[in-house]
């Protein structure tokens, strides 16, 4: 086992980015949608057999064992050659949970399955009547024998219609007090009568949503992670680094070549109005980028983010909107068109680009609630 | 020491800069002592200069063998950041940025060097004339028999300096000359700023000049000196913008009204928030832009990084200052209110130099020229 904490971070850095050059399929580089499994199958082989599936777990749990410095170069690499994320929400939200707050039986279980994707999770966390406001999910579990017994309603579950587990909150006390009282995690088997997945069909034709609905669906007593009425403290103990990576420069930094080079070949740029516009979003994403390494060197220097790591994402993600946005003014007439379009050498997606900028203001906490959490844990303003 | 060790020392460094320069200003009275300045119109305040000579502000981006600290640009942003804080009117970035900018890079050994250095004198720089841009290629201000004759625009810092350095054409290409203030044949034509300071518009009628240097390298150090001011301006708007920013905090946390602070208020939450992290994006990357330029030698290469550094600042000041006085409501719109001093400080920084839209042309161009060479 390669001991990662030895080698300089440029070293590492040069590691990785070898590997992803030489081993990805060019086939699959900055996928356009989120891939089924059977599509990125053969890639996730070779991860799994270079032990590279889990670059946040310990190593003991079969992870890579990495520091916040080399995650962070982990998939800063990842982006910059378009190297699909694949199924990752075993490794990313799963796998972590059980580590932390797991029987050991549960480990035993559970982590060499997601690693070697022979299980594949989704995320059964919103509800209809539970958004923004996660705290109200009303979907229940009862215990009844050796079982839970779960009936309700998830939704904007990703990829539930190629997945074979969920993990899911649920209500398990009606009665607390408090609405973020009396909620438990567990984990269940789609494959059952009580489970029906319905796909959603979005704005921009993709179907990578899906409706999940219980009716009586069964799991067993053990698959509950943790103290049962504790999930959401723990769900929430979970976020801390997905709240860097949510706001990282990539996004808006890939949309900006696109825009450049999609520009070029319009000639929009002999527009000086146009020309400023770029200016300021190419200004917008490379300012973003040095406020993104004063947080990176936080974790890097080993300490935690503060609430005000929110700022990255609030920030790049309305830049990518805007970046996407003048991608349709370049086009001109074409602005409406479906499907690549053709300048010079280049094609340009224009319109599936607005659509993917379109929902990163309102997934991972809409920008509104950023925003309100800013103002209260930052910037310490009353009620 | 391996790089990290290296850079968390220099940020140290950095850090106790940061410490004494508004341990001195907060000493000295805060943005209190700019109001009282504006108000007995003298300008700035030679003792401060003084008590900032001796903490070594001005000679902090000075090499050592030249007399100054040698702690480059970024700590120069950093005392820049704390004169922006509390508004000081002094003329610390266009001594540190323009004239010293200036004098160590075409004449390192001149006796003025430490007199400045010293904050025994100040010294303003006039490079430019009325024209598109305010550049000096078409200067009509010339040079001859050791005597200026024509004029200069906007000069920041004329009131109350010593003396001048003038850029001007001579017979066989540009020079720098010293003009003393009181020189025969020298008029000081003032133009009061929002701020209450002052831009001097100078006409030189036979007024001796002493010849400092000469050349094309006259040009070239007058580019790198004005790139140097420029991000050293966008660097004290980013300290003009935090304070006016946390002000209008205190202010929203305190201001009750329908029986609340109108900071519980979701809308002016919102907005306080995106004020933040405006402040913040702009603070990173104008901290970047400095630490960039310091490591930076061609001239090509850094002109565009100061400019990416006031086009941020500028726009985040704008916003900031403009905001704040709408968030205090009707007593920002008095002169009671410190919150419009700030926003007066921020409309004269922005329009010295070049403002928002002037720079992200010069940042677009310049990247232009860099695609098409390459």
């Amino acid at each position: 086992m390669t001991d990662w904490s030895a080698m300089t971070d440029a070293e590492f850095r040069k590691e990785v980015r070898q590997f992803f050059e030489a081993e990805y399929p060019e086939e699959l580089r900055h996928l356009p949608h989120r891939p089924k499994f059977a599509e990125i199958e053969h890639w996730h082989r070779k991860l799994h057999a270079k032990g590279w599936v889990a670059p946040a777990w310990p190593a003991e749990f079969g992870g890579m064992g990495l520091n916040a410095a080399k995650l962070l170069i982990f998939y800063e690499e990842q982006q910059r050659w378009g190297v699909n994320r694949g199924r990752d929400m075993g490794v990313q939200m799963v796998g972590p949970l059980i580590i932390k707050f797991g029987t050991q039986e549960q480990k035993d279980y559970w982590l060499p399955r997601i690693l070697s994707c022979e299980d594949i999770w989704c995320q059964g966390y919103s509800e209809p009547g539970a958004g923004s406001d996660l705290a109200n999910l009303r979907t229940r579990a009862e215990i009844d024998g050796d079982d839970f017994v779960i009936n309700g309603q998830k939704i904007w579950t990703t990829m539930a219609h190629d997945a074979t587990h969920i993990f899911m909150l649920v209500r398990t006390d009606p009665d607390a007090p408090k609405k973020q009282q009396g909620i438990s995690f567990l984990l269940a088997p789609m494959d059952q009568p009580g489970v029906e997945v319905r796909t959603i069909t979005t704005l921009s034709g993709e179907t990578e949503f899906c409706e999940v609905f219980f009716d009586n669906a069964r799991t067993p007593r053990e698959n509950l992670v943790g103290e049962l009425n504790k999930g959401w403290t723990m769900a929430k103990a979970l976020l801390s680094f997905e709240r860097i990576f949510i706001g990282s420069p990539s996004l808006a930094q890939n949309a900006l070549g696109q825009l450049e080079s999609f520009a070029r070949g319009r000639g929009a740029f002999d527009d000086p109005v146009f020309r400023d516009r770029f200016a300021q979003a190419a200004l917008d994403v490379e300012d973003h980028a040095a406020l993104y390494a004063r947080f990176a060197d936080q974790l890097k220097r080993g300490e935690t983010l503060g609430a005000d790591v929110s700022m990255l994402k609030i920030w790049v993600t309305e830049c990518f909107q805007r970046i996407t946005e003048l991608m349709i003014e370049a086009a001109g007439p074409d602005g409406g068109s479906i499907g690549p379009l053709q300048v010079g050498n280049v094609s340009v997606d224009v319109l599936a680009s607005f659509y993917k900028a379109r929902p990163t203001t309102i997934y991972g906490g809409s920008n509104e609630i950023q925003r309100n959490i800013l103002s209260k844990a930052v910037l310490g303003l009353p009620g | 020491m391996t790089q990290t060790d290296i850079l968390s020392s220099e940020q140290e460094d950095l850090r106790l800069l940061r410490e004494s320069a508004r341990t001195l200003f907060e000493r000295a009275g805060g943005s209190d002592r700019a109001r009282k300045l504006r108000d007995a119109r003298g300008g700035f305040d030679a003792e401060m200069v003084r008590e900032l000579a001796e903490a070594g502000v001005f000679g902090v981006a000075v090499p050592e063998d030249q007399g100054g600290l040698g702690m480059g640009l970024a700590a120069g942003g950093v005392i820049a950041e704390e004169v922006g804080r509390v508004i000081a009117p002094e003329p610390v970035v266009s001594t540190i940025g323009l004239s010293l900018g200036l004098l160590r890079r075409l004449c390192p050994d001149h006796p003025k060097m430490a007199q400045l250095i010293g904050g025994e004198i100040s010294l303003a720089v006039a490079w430019q004339e009325r024209g598109p841009d305010g550049a000096p290629a078409d200067a009509t201000c010339r040079y001859a028999d050791g005597k200026l004759t024509g004029g200069k625009a906007w000069v920041v810092g004329a009131i109350g300096s010593h003396g001048f350095l003038v850029v001007a054409e001579q017979d066989d290409g540009p020079v720098l000359v010293l003009a003393e203030a009181d020189a025969q044949g020298l008029v000081i034509d003032k133009q009061t700023q929002a701020d209450g300071s002052s831009l001097g518009e100078l006409s030189f009628s036979g007024t001796p000049a002493a010849e400092l240097a000469s050349s094309g390298a006259v040009l070239t150090a007058l580019a790198e000196a004005v790139a140097d001011a420029t991000a050293l301006a966008a660097a004290e708007l980013v300290g003009l913008s935090e304070r006016a920013f946390e002000i209008t905090l205190d202010y929203i946390k305190t201001r009750e009204q329908f029986d609340k602070p109108i900071g519980s208020f979701q809308v002016i939450q919102h907005r306080a928030v995106d004020l933040n992290v405006m402040c913040e994006v702009a603070q990173a990357g104008v901290r970047e832009a400095l630490a960039q330029m310091d490591s930076e030698t061609d001239p090509k290469v850094r002109a565009p990084i100061a400019s990416r550094a006031k086009a941020r600042a500028v726009t985040a000041a704008k916003k900031i200052t403009r905001d704040a006085i709408q968030l205090h409501g009707a007593v920002g719109y008095t002169d009671e209110f410190d919150i419009g001093l700030y926003l007066n400080r921020a409309l004269v920084l922005s329009a010295w130099l070049g403002d928002d839209a002037y720079h992200r042309r010069i940042w677009f161009e310049a990247r232009e020229a860099e695609g098409a060479a390459q």
